[in-house]
């Protein structure tokens, strides 16, 4: 009953975001969207034995920018909005042990997914070409097993082929922090311990909505 | 984590350069534990490392169904809910490995069954085609048992139908690709540490009649489908397919010729299927493969060897030595490596689970005994992991993007099947295609006593 209280809650979050979504796109911000193809995001950390990284390749959601910004980028506050969401299951280590150790601990099967959301992003400075590099600070929420932390994030936007925008960054964060214990599998004979921080990076590759195939 | 995804890139420098044991085990992605790092009495988190389980079903519940029933049931993530066969008693016999299956005689009917997710094709060789076909149709990963089918054109339609159904796991009862013992000695071949490969060699010899009996005479003839040549792929099919593809394999390249001989020498009781051939395949660049495989004989039973110009490789049982030549270059750490003697020869062991070991540096001389878990199981192994992980694959894919991008997801799932191959590799349709063509053609030169000249486009999926 837990589960399926969860799962309604889900799904009525999920329809609430996408009523606003549907709001917002009347004020005329440009929308961009995930792209199946070309992201990335990495997953570092340590262990007893040696480190580790888990890779991915599916980067969901979506971001909206001002106009005015598009026009003219200037340094400070931009008018932005994003949601970004990875399913915990697409993160491989290379290792299907390890692989179903990580999706436990983070309790993939309560919170199959990683999420974030953009709540603040100023750019630092004006780019030195229209294409970029920009440079933003970003602030934002970050939801891993369910657990919701504020995390601050120095992100990366350049463009591509006039309609596409690829973001990239990388934050560190505690696994505690998240109601993660840090595994320690016992394999084989030994007790492989990993270590609480870890280095989440990314390279997100969205596209203008138009050029979509939806 | 992925330190071996430069495996096969490798090449004989780096090897060389980096040739400790301990080196060797970092490469194969194995976790090298040495005495003193064994932890006390500290307690380790609880999670499981094995994956979500996959349902499967069995497809023909003979005597080699029900061995790959019992391995199943040794594994934690492999439920088997469905068994079919067409004779009553193999279900009830099959019904000891697999007591919770539903049973059906028909296999269109278990097909339909949503809970089945994996499906095992273990029935006579001549019928897997239309099982094969429907159960990928049906939506089902699919373990087919090698040979793929009885004929060149049937071979090529299940393979074409498992590359077409990209969203599935397609996997050939090729076993020994599965083995890590074999994945650790291929590097000794491809690096060249044995140095030019010069030839090899292989048998499988074991006194048996190969003959099936049933109180139930039209059951019996159906039984002994291996022994008449409209049904059967001869020895070299059943049999020899698996080390003709292990030398194709380690020579990495598609056979140029074969010519085969055979005989019926022992079992001469009205079968037209003979019992004891030897062939000889060749490979570009002068390099053959003898190979001799019979039922009138069981000494040295089955072994497989690669003579290079600075070694010769021996496998056998998923053990593996290696035989120095005098005159070649000092790798380092054979110095410490247990050695066995094989007559008047002294046979470097080569140790792939050499990390099980409780005490590596203290007991690294003296033989592991036999290996823990055969090829199958690893191959096995493969099967359900693989199959679980591509259909999540899809799911995750579905819930994030739009499917109807079909590249974008043939793209994403041909890249994690790649880093599923690097950790638990199999043998897909390819591979089962190749070696399915090497061995039928290998059984027309021995029934034609006929050298037969392999033409590319037979190993092509067209």
């Amino acid at each position: 009953m837990k589960t399926n209280y969860l799962r309604f809650t889900r799904n009525f979050t999920a329809a609430l975001l996408m009523l606003a979504a549907a709001v917002q796109a009347a004020d005329n911000w440009t929308r961009y969207d995930a792209q199946p193809t070309g992201s990335k995001v990495k997953i570092e950390g340590t262990s007893t034995i040696h480190d580790w990284t888990m890779d991915g390749q599916i980067i969901g959601g979506y971001v909206e920018l001002d106009p005015a910004f598009d026009a003219s980028p200037k340094p400070g506050k931009v008018g932005a909005r994003a949601q970004v969401m990875i399913p915990v299951r697409s993160l491989k280590s290379g290792k299907a042990s390890m692989d179903s150790v990580m999706q436990q601990a983070m309790k993939q099967d309560v919170h199959p997914k990683i999420e974030y959301r953009l709540t603040e992003m100023s750019l630092k400075e004006a780019p030195k070409s229209p294409d970029g590099p920009y440079q933003f600070d970003t602030k934002g929420d970050l939801i891993v097993a369910g657990v919701t932390n504020k995390i601050a994030m120095l992100v990366t936007m350049e463009r591509a082929e006039k309609t596409k925008l690829k973001f990239s960054g990388s934050t560190p964060i505690k696994m505690t922090d998240y109601g993660v214990t840090p595994p320690a599998p016992k394999i084989g004979l030994g007790l492989i311990k990993t270590g609480n921080d870890v280095k989440i990076s990314f390279e997100w590759i969205t596209s203008q909505r138009a050029a979509t195939a939806k | 984590m992925k330190k071996q995804d430069s495996l096969t890139e490798q090449n004989r420098r780096d090897f060389i350069k980096g040739s400790s044991l301990a080196t060797l085990m970092m490469l194969m992605g194995g976790v090298p534990l040495r005495a003193e790092d064994k932890p006390k009495t500290e307690e380790g988190t609880t999670y499981k490392t094995t994956g979500a389980p996959l349902n499967c079903a069995m497809i023909g519940c003979g005597v080699w169904g029900r061995e790959l029933l019992k391995e199943l049931s040794r594994l934690p993530n492999a439920p088997v809910v469905a068994i079919c066969d067409s004779y009553e008693p193999f279900l009830r016999r099959s019904k000891e490995s697999a007591p919770k299956a539903e049973t059906f005689a028909d296999y269109h009917k278990l097909l339909e069954k949503k809970e089945v997710q994996g499906v095992f094709v273990a029935t006579p060789s001549h019928l897997h085609k239309d099982i094969v076909i429907d159960a990928l149709q049906a939506g089902k990963h699919v373990y087919c048992e090698a040979p793929l089918a009885t004929t060149v054109e049937d071979a090529r339609a299940i393979a074409q139908a498992a590359q077409a159904a990209g969203k599935l796991h397609f996997q050939v009862g090729q076993q020994l690709r599965s083995d890590p013992q074999r994945h650790f000695l291929l590097q000794f071949v491809r690096t060249g540490a044995m140095g030019k490969t010069a030839m090899a060699r292989a048998q499988w010899h074991k006194k048996q009649s190969w003959r099936r009996t049933s109180s139930n005479s039209e059951q019996e003839k159906l039984m002994n489908w291996r022994l008449s040549r409209a049904t059967s792929p001869g020895l070299i099919g059943e049999i020899g397919l698996h080390q003709l593809d292990m030398a194709s394999w380690f020579i990495n390249a598609h056979p140029v010729s074969t010519t085969g001989f055979g005989g019926l020498i022992k079992w001469n009781d009205g079968r037209d299927v003979p019992d004891t051939v030897q062939v000889v395949v060749e490979y570009p660049g002068d390099v053959r493969l003898t190979y001799d495989c019979t039922l009138a004989n069981s000494f040295d039973a089955e072994y497989e060897m690669y003579y290079g110009t600075d070694a010769a490789l021996m496998i056998r049982d998923s053990k593996a030595w290696m035989f120095k030549e005098v005159d070649s270059p000092l790798l380092g750490w054979e110095v410490y490596a247990r050695k066995d003697t094989f007559y008047k020869e002294n046979g470097i062991a080569l140790v792939a689970n050499a990390t099980k070991l409780k005490d590596l540096g203290k007991k690294a001389t003296e033989d592991a005994g036999p290996a823990e878990e055969t090829p199958l199981h690893f191959a096995l192994e493969a099967f359900i992991s693989s199959s679980t992980a591509i259909s999540t694959a899809v799911e995750d894919f579905a819930s994030t993007y739009d499917v109807s991008d079909k590249k974008a997801l043939a793209e994403y799932l041909a890249g994690i099947k790649k880093t599923l191959m690097l950790d638990k590799p199999w043998a897909g349709y390819k591979e089962g295609l190749e070696a399915t063509v090497t061995a039928l053609k290998a059984n027309e030169a021995i029934l034609k006593g006929q050298k037969v000249t392999f033409q590319k486009e037979w190993f092509e999926l067209g």
